[in-house]
């Protein structure tokens, strides 16, 4: 009577498996790169006169933390700590750090979202625009789109959608924290860079398919364009722009940063951006912890998924 | 054959003649596409900057003319003056040093532990590439521009610490594709033939492996140069990197930014050079990286 289990829930549960100790090695990593450089953060946020701390409460603090250890009983502490969920007190807000992250985490996921759905319209536009408009149209300034995104900081990004939108055209008013302007124009300064990479790697697969003979052979038995690109082009060049596209969820993180301490909204990454003001580290090591979980589980999720979109992948994927 | 005939007679003999002497990279380097020209051109303007600010401007970066405050654009200021009347172009230039030096520093510490990681994975294999190859993984997972914010926090803010802190963020890229181009070369016969003529594991790395696989980790030093440059002034825009005075790119523009709404040039100006510096960049590396 033996429990037969698939070979497909065999492969799901060692993904997961490797997805987990991945995160906690991005816990590790994180731990032992700020623990090992120059310049004790907890010390020197605690020794600021600005936050008034007396010599006992350094000293209780410094204890809590563990921080008259040795690196390797620190992280020992901080990892069991965290096997139950718990990644310790924020140093500013006297609360725990889950707490202060979790104000933040509504907001910047509608943020990302919002920013993500954006990214891939417009690099879905931008790439077939590209593949289609012959040269003297504009199809190659538009294969020139990609590198200028990628090529503008998103601060200036940033500033350039409130002068446009706000100053000239009037859209939306900048001291509007609640309407949907307020989401849109952000999720825009997010996806203009987001989109750069997601319409080169789909310009590169489509311009890749069309070379292809199947694409040839399709095309001399009259297709009509329409559904050369809908039936032969499309679900081959997809792929790869899956991969790019779950890989840029990790930039829409580090982007809201700069994104909301520019249009003023409040989320995860104006509490980064606080923490880092005052040198918070419990919490930027949250944040970037909380960070890595979201880009490996949408890898992952993405991964699993290769099979169902490709019958090509789904054989190598039951035998592994 | 036809084909062959219809071709320009001139094209013929010379691919047959034998290339014997030995050139220096610098003398292949032929260029063929305008939009490099023109990105060169830009990154000659900017290194000219980087190199003798004082050439190019009588302005004194950090000295107001309160009289001259937030004049717009003009020949006299080429890119208009701002709150404290200071040549915003003298800033601009004055501070395209920092802005070079920086990224360079951080392009160096990429690229030597990126590339001594990626090598020792890639051409050691075994258990040093199950080690270094899941650090590279666990460094891919973590949003590089959040990386930098926590290393510039925990070693205190400053322009060199943010370079420092951008340079470890991208560890990761460079350790990637060093692995990856490692292991394509180190599976090529000609690396076989080599060991097999008695060639020791170095030979084979310094004569075959590194020139292979130089073309593509250039391409992506330059483009992680530009990178740089608009990570840490990102930095340097919430504040992380020197203090006010300083003419930082990123800075100019944080400090542009209360007044965009009547006198948006103190922005435009400085991120325009930022974007003409970093696009010509990303042009320099796609041009390196398909070698011409």
């Amino acid at each position: 009577m033996q429990q037969i289990v698939s070979p497909t829930a065999k492969y799901v549960a060692s993904r997961i498996g490797q997805a987990i100790l991945a995160v906690l090695g991005v816990y590790v990593v994180v731990f032992v790169i700020v623990t090992v450089l120059p310049g004790d953060p907890v010390s020197s946020h605690l020794r600021n006169p600005e936050f008034n701390y007396s010599e006992d409460e350094i000293e209780q603090l410094l204890s809590y933390y563990h921080l008259d250890r040795s690196l390797w009983e620190q992280l020992g502490v901080a990892l069991a700590r965290l096997s139950h969920g718990d990644f310790g007190l924020s140093l500013s807000a006297n609360r725990p750090v889950t707490a202060v992250l979790w104000d933040g985490i509504p907001s910047t996921l509608q943020l990302a979202g919002t920013a993500f759905v954006l990214a891939t319209i417009l690099a879905f536009g931008i790439a077939i625009a590209a593949f289609y408009l012959p040269p003297r149209f504009g199809g190659g300034l538009l294969r020139a789109f990609p590198s200028l995104f990628l090529s503008m900081p998103n601060f200036f990004i940033g500033l350039i959608v409130i002068d446009v939108f706000s100053f000239q055209l009037g859209f939306f008013r900048i001291n509007d924290y609640q309407s949907l302007n307020a989401l849109i124009y952000p999720a825009l300064t997010l996806a203009i860079p987001a989109s750069a990479p997601i319409a080169q790697v789909f310009i590169t697969a489509l311009d890749g398919a069309r070379a292809e003979q199947y694409a040839t052979v399709a095309i001399s038995k009259g297709i009509t364009r329409f559904r050369l690109l809908s039936r032969h082009l499309l679900p081959n060049a997809a792929l790869p722009t899956l991969t790019i596209a779950a890989i840029i969820v990790g930039d829409l993180v580090g982007g809201s940063i700069i994104t909301e301490a520019i249009f003023g909204r409040t989320g995860v990454g104006s509490i980064i951006e606080l923490a880092a003001t005052e040198q918070d580290v419990p919490v930027l090591q949250a944040a970037v912890t909380l960070a890595a979980v979201l880009f490996l589980a949408i890898n992952l999720v993405v991964d699993l998924v290769y099979p169902l979109l490709d019958p090509r992948l789904r054989q190598v994927a039951a035998t592994r | 054959m036809v084909a062959l005939a219809a071709l320009p007679r001139r094209t013929l003999p010379r691919r047959t003649l034998p290339r014997r002497t030995l050139r220096l990279p610098a003398a292949k380097v032929r260029i063929r596409n305008v939009y490099t020209a023109v990105a060169l051109l830009v990154l000659l303007v900017v290194l000219a900057w980087a190199l003798v600010p004082e050439l190019f401007t009588g302005y004194d970066p950090n000295a107001g003319v309160p009289a001259d405050k937030f004049a717009p654009p003009s020949v006299d200021h080429l890119f208009g003056t701002d709150q404290l009347g200071r040549d915003i172009f003298a800033r601009v230039v004055f501070g395209t040093r920092s802005a070079v030096l920086t990224a360079l520093f951080a392009v160096a510490i990429g690229l030597l532990v990126g590339g001594l990681i990626g090598l020792i994975a890639g051409f050691f294999g075994r258990t040093s590439d199950a080690v270094l190859g899941r650090l590279i993984d666990i460094l891919l997972a973590i949003p590089g521009f959040l990386l930098a914010v926590i290393v510039v926090v925990s070693m205190g803010f400053a322009t060199v610490n943010a370079a420092i802190a951008v340079g470890i963020s991208s560890i990761a890229v460079f350790g990637r594709l060093i692995r990856s181009e490692v292991l394509r070369v180190k599976n090529q016969a000609f690396v076989e033939s080599s060991y097999l003529i008695g060639g020791s594991r170095f030979t084979v790395l310094f004569a075959h492996v590194l020139p292979n696989a130089y073309r593509s980790v250039l391409a992506l030093a330059v483009l992680q140069f530009g990178l740089s440059i608009i990570s840490i002034s990102g930095l340097a825009f919430l504040g992380y990197g020197n203090p006010p005075p300083s003419p930082d790119w990123g800075l100019l523009v944080a400090e542009g930014k209360d007044f965009l709404y009547r006198y948006p040039w103190l922005v435009y100006a400085p991120g325009l050079v930022m974007v003409a510096s970093v696009i010509s960049l990303n042009q320099l590396s796609k041009s390196i990286g398909r070698g011409n």
